[in-house]
């Protein structure tokens, strides 16, 4: 893995989830996001869409982003998304969005209407297997999207990485830390999962297993970020908050 | 005024400090919160040892007056038995309220002896709290049918739907007879639940105290720092959980 660094030493930092654009309740602008990044000392930050664009039209939502991270190319990095109900067109768009530089693929069963290790989503993992793009997906919604129903992906696929989104919570907390020791390549991602909480799943897991998330604008993302440096020790901080994502992004290429 | 309406006396307190709520106090103390709503643990996963955890809860009350609300626990499963558990608690431990966790108590809230519960408690005026937000027992529909059906109790939504059916709650809560502990969304959710709820049936809660881990700080301050305007958030600190308890 390369050692990203400023001058000064500090490893970069980055947040794993935050969501640009309108939704029906919110709306974080571009700049919005930059300054609260600012505010919070985070350098880079993946970008994600909001509900009804994971939901349906895809493309708009992937151009969207990918615009987005060309505007500001040293902080945003572009994610991508499908619907798999739209079946062979959500494998060319999926194709389309990584040929266009999107560096992680998400999922959000809850939105998108699917079982988490639904075989719907199989043809996606297909092509993602000739790929280093790590899968991000949400949790902790019940019997839709639940960290073993990861852990079952993450079996089934080896050579993909996966990141279960906010640890299964609420609920499914109990499941966290054997779900993410159950398989090399699943790690987890702090945003819901409350950082006392997260922090517990560290210990017990080792910090090359977690990715900061605050998933702004849901959440406060100067607030959370705040918070998580409290809670976590300090020698976890550099993987946990940068180190661990960049790998993960870094083998595709450097960012 | 801060009351913290969703804490528990963990399984680690008692094993450790036997009763004495002084080092539990201290953590109130830190961050300046008056008095809190006390659950128990042990009594929610151990049918067998829940009296036992309701005459601590109530003990603990006793050596801390105005700071905790002790809130005690029975199982529907034992019929009769939870009937006259539930009645103990009232008249002879004087317990605030009660707290229900249905999937981890593992009971319907269809019980035919919870409707009895849910209509005793009508009867003698003491409000019931859930753990909310979870299938298939504990959702917050079904919390607000039972609402429905008994008019005259008070029902508190104790996780105001966790963070993926804080939507339903809201929903839930626009019964008058229904309360919601912020305690479980996310900061915009709890926005948008004090603009939809009514304001003065909210009430903010940390669910502290099942490890000796200081949660307190951080959910407090993702309150403290939402868009809430001042005078709402001083309503339902402060305010609110005591109306809970106002019957009159």
């Amino acid at each position: 893995m390369s050692d990203v660094r400023e001058p000064s030493g500090r490893r970069v930092t980055i947040d794993g989830y935050c969501t640009i654009g309108v939704d029906r309740e919110f709306n974080l602008t571009e700049s919005a996001l930059l300054e609260a990044m600012d505010r919070a000392g985070v350098d880079w930050a993946v970008i994600a869409p909001t509900d009804r664009m994971f939901a349906v039209e895809n493309r708009e939502a992937n151009e969207s982003i990918r615009a987005a991270s060309l505007r500001h190319r040293k902080r945003f990095i572009p994610s991508c998304s499908v619907n798999p109900w739209f079946g062979t067109a959500a494998v060319a768009e999926l194709e389309r969005a990584l040929g266009e530089g999107a560096r992680v693929f998400l999922l959000h069963p809850f939105v998108q209407g699917f079982l988490a290790n639904d075989e719907l989503i199989f043809p996606l993992l297909d092509l993602l297997q000739t790929r280093k793009i790590p899968v991000y997906i949400h949790t902790g919604q019940p019997g839709n999207s639940t960290p073993f129903q990861v852990v079952d992906l993450a079996e089934r696929y080896p050579s993909v990485d996966f990141i279960i989104g906010h640890c299964g919570a609420t609920d499914f907390w109990n499941d966290a830390i054997e779900a993410g020791s159950s398989a090399a390549n699943i790690y987890l991602d702090a945003s819901f999962s409350r950082p006392f909480h997260f922090a517990r799943y560290i210990e017990s897991l080792g910090k090359k297993k977690g990715i900061m998330g605050s998933a702004a604008p849901l959440n406060d993302l100067v607030f959370e970020w705040e918070q998580i440096r409290k809670y976590l020790p300090v020698e976890t901080h550099d993987d946990l908050f940068g180190g661990n994502l960049l790998s993960l992004l870094e083998k595709e290429g450097s960012l | 005024m801060i009351v913290d309406c969703h804490a528990h006396w963990g399984m680690v307190w008692e094993e450790r400090d036997h009763g004495n709520p002084s080092k539990f106090l201290e953590i109130l103390d830190r961050h300046k919160i008056a008095s809190t709503y006390l659950m128990g643990f042990l009594n929610l996963i151990r049918q067998d040892l829940s009296p036992q955890d309701n005459d601590t809860l109530a003990n603990l009350a006793k050596q801390a007056p105005n700071r905790i609300f002790p809130l005690a626990t029975t199982w529907p499963q034992l019929g009769e038995g939870a009937i006259r558990e539930f009645i103990r608690c009232v008249e002879d431990l004087k317990v605030t309220g009660f707290k229900f966790h249905p999937w981890m108590q593992g009971f319907s809230l269809t019980d035919p002896t919870f409707a009895k519960i849910c209509g005793l408690a009508g009867e003698l005026q003491v409000p019931i709290f859930f753990h909310d937000g979870t299938p298939c027992y504990s959702l917050p529909e079904q919390i607000g049918a039972l609402a429905s059906r008994f008019p005259k109790t008070r029902f508190v939504l104790g996780h105001a739907g966790l963070l993926w059916t804080w939507r339903s709650a809201i929903l839930a809560a626009q019964r008058k007879n229904v309360w919601i502990c912020l305690c479980g969304p996310h900061a915009r959710a709890i926005e948008l639940i004090c603009e939809r709820v009514a304001p003065d049936r909210i009430l903010w809660g940390s669910d502290w105290g099942p490890r000796f881990t200081d949660d307190i700080e951080y959910r407090l301050n993702l309150f403290l720092k939402t868009k809430v305007p001042s005078k709402l958030q001083e309503l339902i600190l402060g305010v609110n959980p005591m109306r809970l308890l106002d019957y009159s």
